[in-house]
């Protein structure tokens, strides 16, 4: 099998529990799987016929020893199909097709990034900032959240020990900055303004309004934007066509998949 | 020891030998290609491709599906790459694959689908051509052709006179009287229809007043639409002599038993290719361990054989 290429597997569940409001799964899985940050994997775990699709989660981490595997995800219940995840155990089986579709691109003459995560779009941010951590490149984290209850534990944050690193940002000013992570980010990019230039990238994940505020602050400074959009899905490998959204390719534009040729895609390319 | 014989699946559709009844469902395997990573697609009966226009169609706006109890509705709106693309850049690597494929077609108008029917026949490696009479999701065509047996006539007869290749009817569910729609593609040309389509259905959001899908109405297809194929699926056996392949909410071995029970040829599987991307060929190998259990030696041994009688 091609490296990296998607594979249907079946895990099973060596611990799976709540932390405030996120759950964090890790699973066992037959073989070592290699992903790039923002790419996912698409889960099902519960018997019967309802839910009947498997739900899209970003792959937090994957580790393994000695040819066995496992790979980790973080997510928040907000309907059935998570609801039912999270009332999983230690043992039960899970189904797994992984790796799902195309991640951030690092290219190599950006010499500092931010990650932009909104609500649990931190999931996708958070392996983009523990790559960029192996690499010793220099990154920020912003983290969006209605309030502080909504924020992911600080232990979770890579580069949390870093000062100046993480800015958390909170809609109703309960912890960290009082405004949006976009607001934050606007904060920034004025300050960069003022200390000179520097080739930076933005990587975000998170609700559609926030990729666009995002995008629309940064785009007309030349500052490059990867962001990685949301949609149900049915599939995750590209096949029903369900999951599109509208693209500008120069002067064609189009519908694309956003499980195949995304989710990350150039903030340049999306008609929002 | 026990000496077990390999039954032999093999299936006719027409004159297309298949190695076992197992296709997938067109619309619900891409091209095909896309499976290569999870198995060697030359192991299904056949593959049934997505359903190709003559030019690439962009397909509906987004929201295009929305999950329903054990189901889902769709309102793709048949985006695909055209048929040109198709001839050139998938058909030859189905071909190195080793795959039997189907080609599933669909024009706004009859010449429309002549013109995709005609192109596609240049194909050595193509199987048969499945005409989809029966799409939901597009204003034109499809299911305008597809609901009246005197609609489904005339594209039928069109369709057969435009192609050699043996042409297969994709009729659609939203009938009132299935064994004379079935009845009318046979008598204009059909080899074999195929059944069924997706189920017209709608999904609303209270709090937001709005339809989930941009198209407002879409396909139901999944576990929750079985009970309907299967009836419709063995009221078509019975209305013609040329083949009948089940398609609906196919999932299992079992579930695939139950179509060949009731007389379809061959089955095909759709939605269940999203959950399971082995679903395909878990269910060829279902079915071989089923007959080997039950010692049933033959695919048509068993087919057809529901019993209505003590
Ligand atoms: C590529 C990708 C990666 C993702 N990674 C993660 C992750 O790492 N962690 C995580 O917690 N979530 C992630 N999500 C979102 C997650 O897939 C959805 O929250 C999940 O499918 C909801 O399923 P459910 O059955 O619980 O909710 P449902 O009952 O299906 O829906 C509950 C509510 O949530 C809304 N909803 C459902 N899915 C989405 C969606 N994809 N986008 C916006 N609204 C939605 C519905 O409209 C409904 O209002 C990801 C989504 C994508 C596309
Ligand atoms: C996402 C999706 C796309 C489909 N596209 C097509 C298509 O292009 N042509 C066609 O004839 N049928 C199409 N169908 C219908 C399926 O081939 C099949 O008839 C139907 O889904 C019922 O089978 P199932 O319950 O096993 O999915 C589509 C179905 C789905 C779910
Ligand atoms: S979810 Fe099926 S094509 Fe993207």
């Amino acid at each position: 099998m091609p490296h990296g290429s998607p594979r249907f597997v079946h895990g099973k569940i060596l611990h799976n529990s709540g932390s405030g409001i996120f759950y964090r799964m890790e699973v066992a899985i037959p073989e070592r799987i290699d992903f790039v940050p923002g790419q996912f994997a698409m889960v099902s775990g519960w018997p019967g016929n309802d839910p009947l699709l498997p739900r899209p989660l970003a792959i937090f981490r994957s580790g393994g020893v000695r040819g066995k595997g496992t790979v980790e995800f973080v997510y928040k219940v907000v309907g059935r199909g998570t609801a039912l995840l999270s009332g999983l155990h230690a043992g039960d089986p899970l189904a797994l097709t992984l790796p799902l579709g195309h991640g951030f691109e690092f290219p190599g003459e950006d010499r500092s990034w931010w990650l932009v995560g909104g609500g649990v779009g931190f999931s996708s941010v958070f392996p983009a900032a523990v790559a960029l951590e192996g690499e010793r490149a220099d990154f920020e984290i912003f983290l969006g959240a209605r309030s502080r209850d909504q924020l992911p534990p600080g232990e979770w944050i890579p580069g949390g020990a870093v000062p100046g690193r993480v800015h958390l940002c909170t809609d109703d000013g309960t912890a960290g900055f009082f405004g949006t992570a976009a607001a934050a980010l606007r904060d920034r990019i004025d300050r960069r303004r003022s200390a000179g230039p520097s080739r930076v990238s933005i990587l975000a994940c998170g609700p559609r309004e926030m990729l666009k505020a995002v995008a629309e602050l940064a785009l007309p400074l030349d500052i490059r934007v990867q962001v990685s959009l949301e949609s149900s899905m049915a599939c995750g490998f590209g096949v029903c066509w369900g999951c599109v959204t509208a693209i500008r390719d120069g002067e064609k534009s189009g519908y694309r998949r956003i499980c195949k040729e995304g989710p990350v895609f150039d903030a340049r390319e999306v008609v929002w | 020891m026990t000496h077990s014989v390999t039954p032999d699946l093999s299936a006719r559709v027409g004159s297309v030998l298949l190695k076992n009844p197992v296709m997938s469902a067109s619309g619900t395997f891409g091209y095909g290609l896309e499976f290569m990573p999870f198995y060697d697609i030359s192991r299904l009966g056949a593959v049934i491709v997505k359903g190709l226009s003559l030019l690439p169609t962009p397909g509906n706006p987004p929201g295009r599906i929305v999950e329903t109890p054990a189901g889902m509705l769709n309102a793709i709106g048949l985006q695909n790459i055209g048929v040109e693309r198709f001839v050139n850049e998938v058909a030859p690597r189905l071909d190195d694959a080793g795959a039997v494929y189907v080609a599933n077609v669909y024009g706004r108008t009859i010449e429309e689908y002549e013109a995709v029917a005609r192109r596609l026949s240049d194909l050595p490696g193509l199987a048969a051509i499945e005409v989809n009479a029966s799409c939901p999701n597009v204003k034109e065509g499809g299911i305008a052709f597809g609901s009246s047996p005197g609609g489904l006539s005339g594209l039928t007869r069109r369709v057969r006179a435009a192609t050699e290749k043996p042409l297969w009817v994709k009729l659609s569910p939203n009938v009132s009287d299935i064994g004379a729609i079935a009845r009318a593609a046979e008598e204009a040309g059909a080899d074999a229809v195929t059944l069924i389509n997706t189920i017209v259905g709608m999904a609303v959001d209270p709090r937001t007043r709005r339809p989930m899908l941009s198209n407002v109405t879409g396909g139901l297809s999944g576990p929750a639409v079985k009970p309907v194929a299967l009836r419709m699926v063995w009221e078509a056996c019975k209305a013609v002599k040329i083949p009948v392949v089940g398609i609906g909410g196919i999932q299992s071995p079992g579930d695939a038993l139950e179509f060949l029970l009731v007389g379809a040829a061959a089955v095909q599987v759709g939605t269940a290719n999203f959950r399971n991307p082995n679903a395909c060929v878990e269910i060829v190998d279902g079915i071989r361990e089923f007959f080997v259990r039950e010692k049933i030696f033959r695919l048509d041994d068993y087919r057809g054989t529901l019993l209505l009688r003590e």
